[in-house]
């Protein structure tokens, strides 16, 4: 192997194949983050986007604002609630996917269906589904005779981040059984041979040997999910686009309202830079911990 | 005996459990179909009913002769397969100098690599509106097509460089010691030996970008509209069409159901190679 990188070396360097590739990158990611970081400290002139450096304004400004309360409450309420759901959904599915039974690919693959749809058609099918007046909830709540529990889902800043947040719920959970479900195969049968030999019953075996050799697979599924929740945008701006009155108003939302509604680009900067330093801190620990459980199946 | 009727107990607990989830997992989707072949006066009916009497293909001809739905349509088809083509042919190169060299930096690149695919949008769409501004690529497919390749380079050069990990490389070896180029070598052994994985990257990518909706929300034109933008704004004099609406949807789903569908397997390799294993 060694020769032959020697070879290779001489006859290209890797670099130039690596060069498309970095190029792209440096071109839609560096300088974009770059971009962005000088427009946080600066107040963007339109339409010629002459840059005025005003230090920190922006970052105090877009952080004194009034709604920043309610946008990081709803923020918070999305993401630890989208996580709740979804990952109690996924496993309950893992851990009945997981029991060998005819048709269990066939009925597994029907669970996976919602996470392969696209993220507007779900979006299009929940938003007929919420309808107030001719939505099927609604419809089917008359019908049985709960009428009293009808409601307008998502016209009522009560509910509206409730109901995108089931929805939300129901297109990512396949997405954790398939993580879960995977973690779940990879653990050695004689575990439980060995456990249910000494006595173990079903209850102990799941506390003692499934919950602990899924841990670190767990703390993945959490982070991931963590960044993909606090990144979500396509949901929530069909069907609620944040409101009513900033009701179900998440950080992404906020962002693109204040640059692409507002226009203000310096503002929406400073509340970017926020977002990435959030995202970098979560992708560093999912990156350590994903390097450890590599190292801890490596040494299987 | 016992033992029997512990394992049907079981069975039954887990089909009951399967029965449940599976409903939960369809009924969305089985009211969109239904509402995208009933007649139109049965859609609104009260109380709502499941099954479309008679059944009518109307919706979906409504689709198929409204020219600006087969606009999107064009437009999203048009513009995921020019990325995807990009994003194979950057990607080859790129994943095979991942997989055969180690250099300085290989490590702190691939991840970056992969940071790319969790970033958060909203982050860069302002930077990308004035770059494509100052290029004067707003609003054009080259300018959609650029910014597509970032959700779908990422991806390919992590399934690809994994699948290039796997094949040997004596024969490359025996190549370039015939003196073979290295590019006739990417071609003549590399891309055939990794044919089908190829394939399945491409269909995967291909499926990423006809479903982006942030990107083609901010950078697409009147002109340029893809398909889920389409129907996000799907709307017109008389309210919402919510059965043609359906019968779009329903359509618009169906590469990607498919191809999830074939390749999950392939596909929960990759995720969880590139994602757990580092």
């Amino acid at each position: 192997m060694n020769n032959f990188r020697k070879t290779v070396r001489n006859l290209v360097p890797v670099y130039v194949l690596l060069l498309p590739c970095m190029l792209l990158l440096l071109f839609m990611m560096v300088y974009p983050v770059y971009q962005t970081v000088r427009f946080s400290m600066a107040e963007v002139k339109l339409p010629s986007f002459e840059l005025i450096f005003v230090g920190l304004h922006n970052f105090i400004q877009i952080f004194s604002k009034e709604e920043m309360g309610i946008v990081f409450k709803n923020t918070l309420v999305w993401v630890i609630g989208s996580i709740v759901v979804k990952f109690m959904l996924g496993f309950w599915a893992a851990l009945t996917f997981n029991v060998h039974v005819r048709g269990g690919l066939l009925l597994r693959i029907i669970c996976l269906l919602p996470w392969t749809v696209p993220s507007i058609v779900s979006s299009n099918l929940w938003r007929w589904i919420l309808q107030s007046d001719i939505g099927l909830l609604n419809g089917s709540l008359r019908a049985y005779g709960l009428g009293d529990m009808a409601h307008n889902w998502l016209g009522d800043p009560n509910s509206a981040l409730y109901s995108v947040l089931v929805a939300n719920a129901w297109s990512g959970f396949p997405f954790v059984m398939i993580m879960l479900l995977a973690g779940m195969q990879g653990i050695s049968k004689e575990l439980y041979e060995a456990g249910s030999m000494d006595g173990a019953n079903a209850i102990q075996l799941f506390r003692y040997i499934t919950i602990p050799s899924l841990m670190p697979i767990i703390v993945i599924v959490l982070l991931l999910q963590m960044i993909q929740n606090l990144n979500s945008f396509d949901m929530l701006y069909v069907l609620t686009g944040g409101g009513p009155g900033g009701a179900s108003e998440t950080l992404s939302l906020f962002v693109y309202r204040i640059g692409f509604t507002n226009f203000d680009f310096g503002g929406a900067s400073a509340m970017s830079v926020a977002l990435l330093v959030l995202a970098i801190i979560l992708f560093s620990l999912y990156n350590l911990k994903s390097n450890k459980s590599g190292k801890r199946e490596g040494a299987k | 005996m016992k033992k029997r009727t512990r394992r049907a107990v079981r069975h039954t607990v887990v089909y009951l459990s399967a029965f449940l989830l599976c409903s939960f997992s369809l009924f969305p989707i089985l009211w969109g179909l239904s509402t995208s072949l009933k007649p139109e006066h049965q859609l609104y009916v009260q109380p709502p009913k499941w099954i479309p009497d008679p059944v009518t293909l109307e919706h979906y001809m409504d689709v198929f002769k409204n020219k600006m739905m087969l606009n999107y349509f064009y437009n999203s088809a048009f513009i995921a397969v020019a990325s995807t083509v990009f994003s194979l042919m950057i990607g080859i190169l790129a994943a095979y100098g991942f997989s055969r060299f180690k250099f300085p930096g290989r490590n702190t690149l691939l991840w970056s690599i992969l940071f790319t695919q969790i970033f958060p949008r909203v982050v860069i769409i302002i930077p990308f509106y004035v770059t494509l501004k100052n290029l004067h690529l707003l609003g054009t497919y080259a300018g959609l097509i650029l910014v597509y390749l970032i959700v779908v380079l990422p991806v390919s050069v992590w399934l690809l460089k994994g699948f290039i990990d796997k094949i040997p490389y004596e024969i490359e070896e025996a190549a370039i010691i015939d003196g073979c180029s290295i590019f006739s070598l990417l071609w003549r052994i590399v891309i055939p030996m990794t044919f089908p994985a190829i394939g399945a990257v491409a269909m995967y990518a291909f499926i990423l970008s006809w479903n982006e909706f942030l990107f083609a929300l901010v950078f697409s034109s009147a002109e340029t509209r893809p398909l889920p933008i389409g129907l996000a704004f799907f709307i017109d004099e008389v309210g919402v069409q919510w059965g043609q609406l359906m019968s779009a949807s329903i359509l618009m789903s169906i590469p990607a159901v498919v191809v999830f569908s074939l390749s999950q397997k392939l596909l929960v390799r990759g995720l969880s190679e590139g994602g757990v294993k580092g």
